[in-house]
């Protein structure tokens, strides 16, 4: 041993040792312990998940015509960042797509957006302006192109109520949507594209919200091997998308598009009346809804709705301005009416009150009264006990049939008094009951979201009401006077107009109430091979016996087929003798509005195709306003070509 | 009695003991030619699928390969001079190492990777740093041993503070020298090769002490006042927070500890490392090689590999200790030092524990001047373990 230090030579071959030690521990941490973090880490690393999105179904009525396609346009999106950096970007962009600086900062500000992705400012832009912005690259900092795939209308603002949107998909509706983990065994779990992702479009109410499942279809999944630069080596795996399923709905294209159109007109016509020789205002008219059912399967043909919005500018997402422009008006157009406006149903409730006083014997065809244009309650009375006909009108003896082809209040009045004096008989509800069974104070279960329930009241609910808000329920008694009104239709009684449709649906058809649909089938394009077909759905029975159902037909013929029908002149001219109707006309008062113009009607009557209702707000008469737009619609249901609609005046009340 | 034999057989052949070429010690050369092998394989695994500078798949493995063998002859040719003679040699050539170190910081040396630390011949690049660490160990051996076997008897606390100057001095120069590149993990294994040598000198406890405090604050003084450039202070520091920077050094130290957590016990197989196929460890033929052995031949050949080093190590350590004077000992010990703080630092940053820096793996890490300089190493030791008789 030379002279160098043993003691130390060992200090530092212990010193070695130890650093080995750590080395071997690290290592062991590293390759043993915690290996399976680092196996996971390792695949994610070299694989990429690129998902393509399936095309979404299209959209087309009963007999093939598209409602809603799908088209490519290019958008023009502006990166948030850079907007802040260069704002001049911003004035530029502004001008050239004809947008004011605030509305395009406002877009920017938009917290719907994602703030990982560039803002869409405009879509659809035209291609010259894209042209221009490519060619000016440089001046165009942070504004990029992008193709966008949107939903396109053939057919305009067509339907745009019952078709619904497409946006993107947000944070709540993606929770809903949200697949059940997957059970695995996997060590490490095969990423994939799932159905519902978050910004993938989703339908955002009518038939796109509802078939949305079926209408998008199945994104693509291409799992690609990347290298550390991002570059692809080689594709793992790759699937197609499936494609969503085209929709084929019960509508009929050109069927709705009458009842639109007859709409837009009948309302306009309204607003060029004055009210009343006493108000020399003219009627507001601002909105209405039509609606055509198929009484044999409770096919919906038609849903109408107005005012109504145009869906393409839901397309790439709406801007904010147009947004707040559609949710601040104060007539609504987002709602669609058909389904979601309650009115009270006027003279048109007296098919249930007919039906429910012959079914239980109250009256017989043949009972007749002597309207004298005022009723008052028999017995002892409180509150108000006198009701007049509207318009005061003096119409003599009538029996059933002539009191629903004339209208008369003062019958049906009789006949709200008399079920409530004989409650004993027949129960504090009778007329109720038989609302109900036609499907009125309850959804009818139409496919489509955002249906109101309507309503028909009873003195149990009355009391629960009062219980609940006294304040917006004074009065928790139920007496003889809202029987009285309960049977023409006033009072607290609500319809939407499909509910109205249906009742004289399943009256046309004898009795059978069906669930109205909007979808006959889905089906795998371009062949239209059918998926799944929809089936019509039975949901209750009304018993209508030749003797009840008899005497009610009659009236609702004269209505439009006789001279003292309240709608004979508005049906002036229509062949009736070929193609049969049946309908009633309904006035409905609400306080503190012009009056509601109803009017719903069947055909042909012998073997009934068409149930047609018709609801335009603040419009006067049922007769007046809201029977000529069924006429038009009738007109081409009967094949024939349409009018012009010209409102009449000085029409019977009811 | 197949010992005894043996032995006898040795005996009988080996007339003359003190014959140094009887005392080669073949367990070192077998464990360094195994890790040198290892490491040719691993760049080829590492770089097969690029096209270097050359043309084919195997360019830096045919390179790695000649650096090798070139590194062998070295080896043969270091340990083929009696290292007393290399004493005499050892002021000329530390003169020449400041001259080259010099040179290298001036306009004849070449930058690259933010360090002016290569002269470019043809198509090579030589890194002078990498032999000067063979320079410096036997500058300071002989220095340190020529005094004791002048007859002043080194032992514990026997280095006096006039010596343990001149050693500071000795070691100072080139280590500033190489702070002007800048690169300071060269100038680490430099620090390491002093400190370690100046502990098994006899260096005094107080005076180690100091010199240890001192390093710290030089080390501190470097960071702080940004003598080395943004990325190479980040690289140094993102293994105390791997989630900070993860574009940049942060991806690197990520990337390099899923490619050997991910190689588990047995490893993926040769050539079927992802890690290493996609090029997910940048720089993983040079500085991050370790990551190729950990993800493709997993624990079992990681923990073989550092086996390896470590009956390099022990040899040397062995040859320290039966050589038969100081200047012996300590060119030794210099290399155990070189050799172990490179060894602890690649294979620790790799693995999170380290800061990085670009310290190459000796033997496995793709490069010529450090192959060499690794090759030289091995040489000292030999040449002192054949002569720890005569």
């Amino acid at each position: 041993m030379n002279e160098v230090s043993r003691l130390r030579l060992v200090i530092v071959g212990v010193f070695v040792m130890s650093l080995f030690a750590a080395l071997l521990g690290r290592l062991w941490y590293l390759q043993v312990l915690d290996s399976p973090t680092f196996v996971r880490a390792a695949v994610q690393n070299q694989i990429r998940v690129v998902c393509e999105p399936a095309p979404r179904g299209r959209i087309l009525d009963r007999s093939g015509a598209v409602l809603v396609a799908n088209a490519v346009s290019q958008a023009v999106t502006l990166d948030r960042t850079s907007a802040t950096k260069h704002p001049e970007v911003v004035d530029r962009l502004a001008a050239l797509l004809g947008l004011t600086t605030d509305v395009v900062r406002k877009e920017l500000a938009d917290p719907r957006y994602s703030p990982f992705k560039p803002v869409p400012i405009q879509a659809a832009v035209p291609f010259d302006k894209v042209a221009f912005v490519m060619e000016h690259a440089d001046n165009f900092l942070g504004v990029d192109v992008l193709p966008l795939h949107g939903r396109a209308y053939p057919m305009g603002t067509l339907a745009a109520n019952l078709l619904g949107y497409v946006g993107e998909m947000n944070a709540a509706e993606l929770k809903d949507h949200q697949p059940r983990a997957p059970q695995t065994d996997q060590a490490v779990p095969t990423p994939g594209c799932p159905d519902y992702g978050l910004g993938d479009g989703i339908g955002k109410g009518g038939a796109e919200a509802v078939y949305d499942q079926a209408l998008r279809g199945h994104p693509g999944v291409a799992r690609l091997e990347v290298d550390r630069k991002g570059r692809v080596l080689r594709v793992l795996s790759h699937t197609d998308p499936v494609p969503g399923l085209d929709l084929y709905l019960t509508i009929d294209a050109n069927i709705q598009k009458t009842a639109e159109e007859s709409l837009v007109q009948g309302l306009s016509q309204a607003r060029t009346h004055k009210v009343s020789n006493a108000d020399p205002r003219n009627f507001i008219a601002p909105a209405g809804a039509a609606t055509v059912l198929d009484p044999r399967d409770g096919s919906v043909l038609a849903l109408a709705s107005y005012p109504t919005y145009d869906p393409a500018k839901f397309v790439g997402g709406i801007s904010l301005a147009d947004f707040d422009r559609l949710n601040n008006d104060p007539n609504h157009p987002l709602v669609d009416r058909a389904i979601a406006g309650q009115y009270a149903p006027g003279s048109t409730f007296k098919l249930v009150t007919a039906t429910a006083a012959l079914q239980r014997g109250l009256i017989t065809p043949n009972t007749t009264i002597t309207d004298t244009g005022v009723y008052t309650i028999g017995g002892k009375c409180s509150g108000r006990c006198q009701f007049h006909n509207a318009g005061n009108e003096v119409l003599g003896r009538v029996d059933l049939p002539q009191a629903i082809t004339r209208s008369s209040d003062v019958y049906f009045y009789g006949v709200g008094d008399r079920f409530w004096q004989q409650r004993g008989q027949f129960g504090t509800m009778p007329i109720q009951e038989e609302a109900r069974a036609f499907g009125l104070d309850q959804r009818t279960g139409i496919p489509l979201s955002g249906e109101a329930p309507g309503r028909v009241s009873d003195p149990d609910r009355r009391k629960q009401d009062h219980a609940a808000r006294p304040g917006a329920f004074p009065e928790a008694n139920w007496f003889a006077g809202d029987n009285v009104n309960l049977a023409v239709g006033q009072g607290q009684t609500l319809v939407t107009p499909l509910q109205l449709a249906n009742a004289y649906a399943t009256f046309a058809n004898g009795g059978t109430l069906y669930q109205p649909r909007i979808a006959l089938k889905e089906a795998r394009a371009p062949d239209g091979s059918p998926e799944a077909t929809v089936n019509p759905t039975v949901r209750a029975h009304v018993d209508l016996p030749p003797a009840v159902r008899q005497p009610v037909l009659q009236g609702l013929e004269g209505v439009v087929s006789s001279s003292t029908g309240t709608a004979f002149r508005a049906f002036q001219g229509f062949p009736l003798a070929t193609f049969p109707l049946a309908g009633k006309t309904g006035t409905a008062q609400v306080t503190g509005k012009q009056d509601t113009s109803v009017f719903v009607a069947f055909g042909p009557v012998d073997a009934p195709q068409y149930a047609v209702s018709v609801v335009l707000e603040q419009a006067g008469f049922g007769a007046d306003a809201a029977a000529p737009v069924a006429r038009r619609i009738f007109e081409v249901l009967a094949g024939l070509t349409p009018g012009q609609i010209q409102v009449q005046t000085g029409g019977t009340s009811a | 009695m197949t010992d005894l034999v043996g032995r006898s057989a040795i005996a009988k052949a080996g007339r003359d003991p003190a014959s140094a070429w009887r005392h080669v010690d073949l367990t070192l050369v077998l464990s360094t030619v195994s890790i040198c092998a290892l490491g040719v394989l691993m760049v080829f695994s590492a770089t097969r699928h690029r096209l270097g500078g050359g043309t084919t798949t195997t360019y830096y493995m045919e390179r790695q390969f000649v650096f090798a063998l070139l590194g062998v002859g070295l080896m043969v040719l270091v340990a083929v001079v009696d290292y007393r003679r290399l004493r005499d040699l050892s002021a000329v050539a530390y003169v020449a190492m400041l001259l080259i170190l010099a040179a290298v910081v001036s306009p004849l040396g070449r930058n690259s990777k933010g360090a002016q630390a290569w002269f470019q011949v043809g198509s090579y690049e030589l890194q002078p740093s990498e032999i000067s660490k063979i320079v410096l160990i036997v500058v300071l051996a002989s220095y340190i041993g020529a005094r004791s076997s002048a007859g002043e008897r080194s032992a514990v606390g026997r280095l006096h503070l006039r010596r343990f100057l001149v050693i500071l001095v000795l070691a100072g120069l080139p280590v500033g020298l190489i702070m002007l590149q800048p690169d300071l993990g060269t100038a680490l294994v430099f620090g390491a090769i002093l400190f370690t040598v100046l502990v098994v000198a006899g260096a005094k406890g107080r005076h180690l002490a100091v010199l240890g405090m001192a390093a710290v604050v030089v080390v501190a003084a470097v960071l702080h006042f940004g003598v080395l450039k943004r990325f190479q202070q980040d690289r140094l520091t993102v293994f105390l927070d791997p989630t900070q920077k993860v574009q940049g050094p942060g991806f690197n130290l990520n990337q390099s500890k899923i490619a050997i957590g991910s190689g588990g016990i047995q490893g993926k197989g040769l050539f079927k490392g992802t890690q290493t196929n996609l090029a997910y460890v940048p720089e993983q033929h040079t500085d991050f090689i370790f990551t190729a052995v950990g993800e493709e031949l997993g624990f079992v050949g990681s923990a073989l590999l550092l086996v390896l080093f470590a009956l390099v190590l022990w040899r040397t350590w062995r040859t320290a200790a039966l050589a038969s004077d100081a200047t012996g000992s300590l060119l030794c010990i210099g290399v155990l030092a070189m050799f172990m703080f490179q060894l602890f630092e690649n294979v620790g940053m790799t693995m999170g524990i380290m800061p990085i820096t670009g310290i190459p793996l000796p033997f496995m890490s793709y490069g010529g001047s450090a192959m060499l300089a690794s090759w030289a190493g091995i040489g000292l030791v030999l040449n002192v373990h054949m002569r720890r008789f005569a």
